[in-house]
């Protein structure tokens, strides 16, 4: 999601032509719309192509339900998604929250302590590895079959990501920068908070979106065993029902809210990095 | 107030006599995969107070080494580094040492009125008699830029940016590595001469290191040339140009000799 910026020329002196920059000013507003409505038309004609496939070769709806029937059963059991969403939701926050922290305090240490990277990066490497989906049932045996499993499972799938990246983007300060700490005597906290931490936030925020959507996913599979409230336990039902439209319209209520989340944590990056520097998912 | 120029007073008087920088004997050696390498030899160097000394040499002749070592990033390995009397550490603990690198390094996350102000921020605070962060973008010609941020500008205003940040201590040693190195010869032009009526505001002591010959001519009152291998000291060029200093200068027989003559020196190291 580059925003195409053109070059520019700022400053008081730079007083350009009116005419101009009115012309320059429409041709960017022109592209700006292009860029949001061409996705957006291209999705309503996958959209119309399934409804037609659906209808023409005569797919049985639980094999595969048309795009109006899974909007149909979006709006006729809208409480019922809602009500499973808001365990879900709670899951994957509260799992977000808890992993990125404790990935947020593990890189601190690692950044300070050298001697803490070199014994547990391995270890966390190794652990990475582990699937999650393997992962879930440990879990609930460890902590129930109630939120806390699945939130562990959240945070334990967004840990790995926001602690490499923060890592390395807290490692990421250029030797001149410093070296001119250390001429201004600059405390170790002062080293931390205005110059390390400042320059990880880049990397800090590309591992906040993706741990935005992990956690999602991470509270879901932990749902798969054995819930009976939220969106897992959702298509886990209707799976079993052959309830296709129901299976369809659960995808749609988790992944709309993964978009949600990532939206917001997008928002914020857009405000705590807003000095510039082109940005990148 | 009054108390605080009786103190400025006083230290000037015990410290009058002893130059900005002093090195005597010393010696930088890293050890390295290959050996042990002597990146500065048997240094010995005495630079009065005010006075504005290029440095110049090849690749790794050890020039940046030995601004590290005046600026306390770095101990010698022996020899002694006396900074307007006292050591590197005291120098830089009374904020006397002011720094400007190759890169700008400015926060990209500040914006330009904060990146001068950092200084003044961390480690303390600045010192009393710390200059007004405005006065000195306008001094280096950035008045009306004070919201902008670093990734709006061009590189010359980034490096003018980098050169107010130092200032703002009112450092009584500046060091200066590289700094006009990435620029193009016409803002490096600017900046030379801008630098000079800089030196002349400040009456700061500054330490130039480049491989320019022209350029070291042209700022310095004196040109110490480093060879390469060890890093040791191959000569030093007194500069008879007059002051105050004018680009035009550099078109004089007098320049044009002196620039053939450090040409030649530099081969040599």
């Amino acid at each position: 999601m580059s925003t195409e910026a053109l070059p520019r020329t700022q400053g008081p002196e730079a007083l350009a032509n009116d005419a101009a920059l009115a012309k320059f000013a429409a041709t960017r507003s022109r592209e700006a719309w292009r860029r949001r409505l061409l996705p957006l038309g291209a999705f309503l004609l996958l959209l119309a192509l399934w409804e037609l496939s659906v209808d023409v070769f005569h797919i049985r709806p639980f094999i595969a339900p048309a795009p109006t029937a899974v909007a149909a059963r979006l709006f006729d059991h809208a409480g019922l998604m809602l009500a499973n969403l808001a365990p879900t939701a709670a899951e994957a926050i509260i799992g977000f929250v808890i992993g990125n922290a404790a990935a947020v305090v593990l890189a601190t240490v690692f950044v300070h302590q050298k001697i803490a990277e070199e014994a547990f990066f391995p270890i966390a490497v190794m652990v990475h590895t582990i699937p999650v989906v393997a992962l879930a049932p440990i879990f609930v045996l460890l902590l129930g079959n109630g939120l806390a499993a699945k939130a562990a499972i959240a945070a334990f799938i967004c840990f790995f990501p926001t602690l490499v990246n923060l890592t390395r983007g807290l490692r990421a300060v250029s030797s001149q920068q410093m070296e001119l700490m250390r001429i201004l005597s600059a405390s170790p906290a002062e080293i931390f908070f205005k110059l390390r931490l400042r320059s990880a936030l880049p990397y800090l925020f590309s591992a906040l979106k993706i741990a935005a959507v992990t956690s999602v996913i991470g509270a879901i599979v932990g749902e798969w065993i054995g819930a009976t409230t939220g969106i897992g336990a959702l298509i886990i039902q209707a799976t079993y029902n052959f309830d296709s439209a129901l299976l369809y319209a659960s995808i749609v209520v988790g992944s709309l809210f993964s978009a949600c989340f990532f939206g917001v944590i997008s928002a914020l990056e857009r405000y705590f990095l807003r000095w510039g520097v082109a940005q990148s998912a | 107030m009054s108390n605080q120029i009786a103190l400025d007073r006083a230290e000037e008087a015990s410290g009058a006599a002893a130059p900005a920088v002093e090195l005597s004997d010393m010696s930088v050696r890293f050890v390295t995969e290959r050996g042990v390498v002597s990146a500065l030899e048997h240094i010995d160097l005495s630079i009065p107070r005010g006075a504005f000394l290029s440095l110049l040499g090849p690749s790794g002749c050890g020039k940046s080494t030995l601004l590290r070592v005046v600026s306390d990033l770095l101990a010698p390995t022996s020899g002694e580094v006396r900074i307007m009397g006292g050591t590197a550490r005291e120098a830089r603990a009374r904020r006397d040492i002011g720094f400007v690198f190759q890169d700008a390094s400015l926060l990209a996350w500040r914006n330009v009125l904060d990146n001068v102000r950092l200084p003044l921020e961390v480690g303390g605070g600045g010192k009393r008699g710390a200059r007004e962060p405005r006065e000195l973008l306008a001094l280096v010609g950035l008045a009306g830029w004070e919201k902008a941020y670093p990734h709006e500008l061009s590189g010359g205003m980034r490096q003018r940016v980098a050169i107010a940040r130092a200032l703002v201590n009112d450092p009584k040693l500046l060091l200066m590595d590289e700094p006009f190195g990435a620029l193009d010869e016409i803002t490096r032009d600017r900046l030379n001469e801008e630098l000079l009526r800089v030196w002349e505001e400040t009456g700061a002591t500054i330490l130039f290191v480049t491989h320019s010959v022209y350029e070291a001519a042209f700022l310095g009152q004196e040109v110490l040339l480093l060879a390469a291998r060890p890093g040791r000291v191959r000569d030093s060029v007194r500069v008879p140009l007059p002051s105050p200093r004018a680009l035009a200068m550099r078109e004089t027989t007098e320049f044009v000799a002196l620039a053939a003559r450090l040409r030649a020196l530099l081969e040599t190291c």
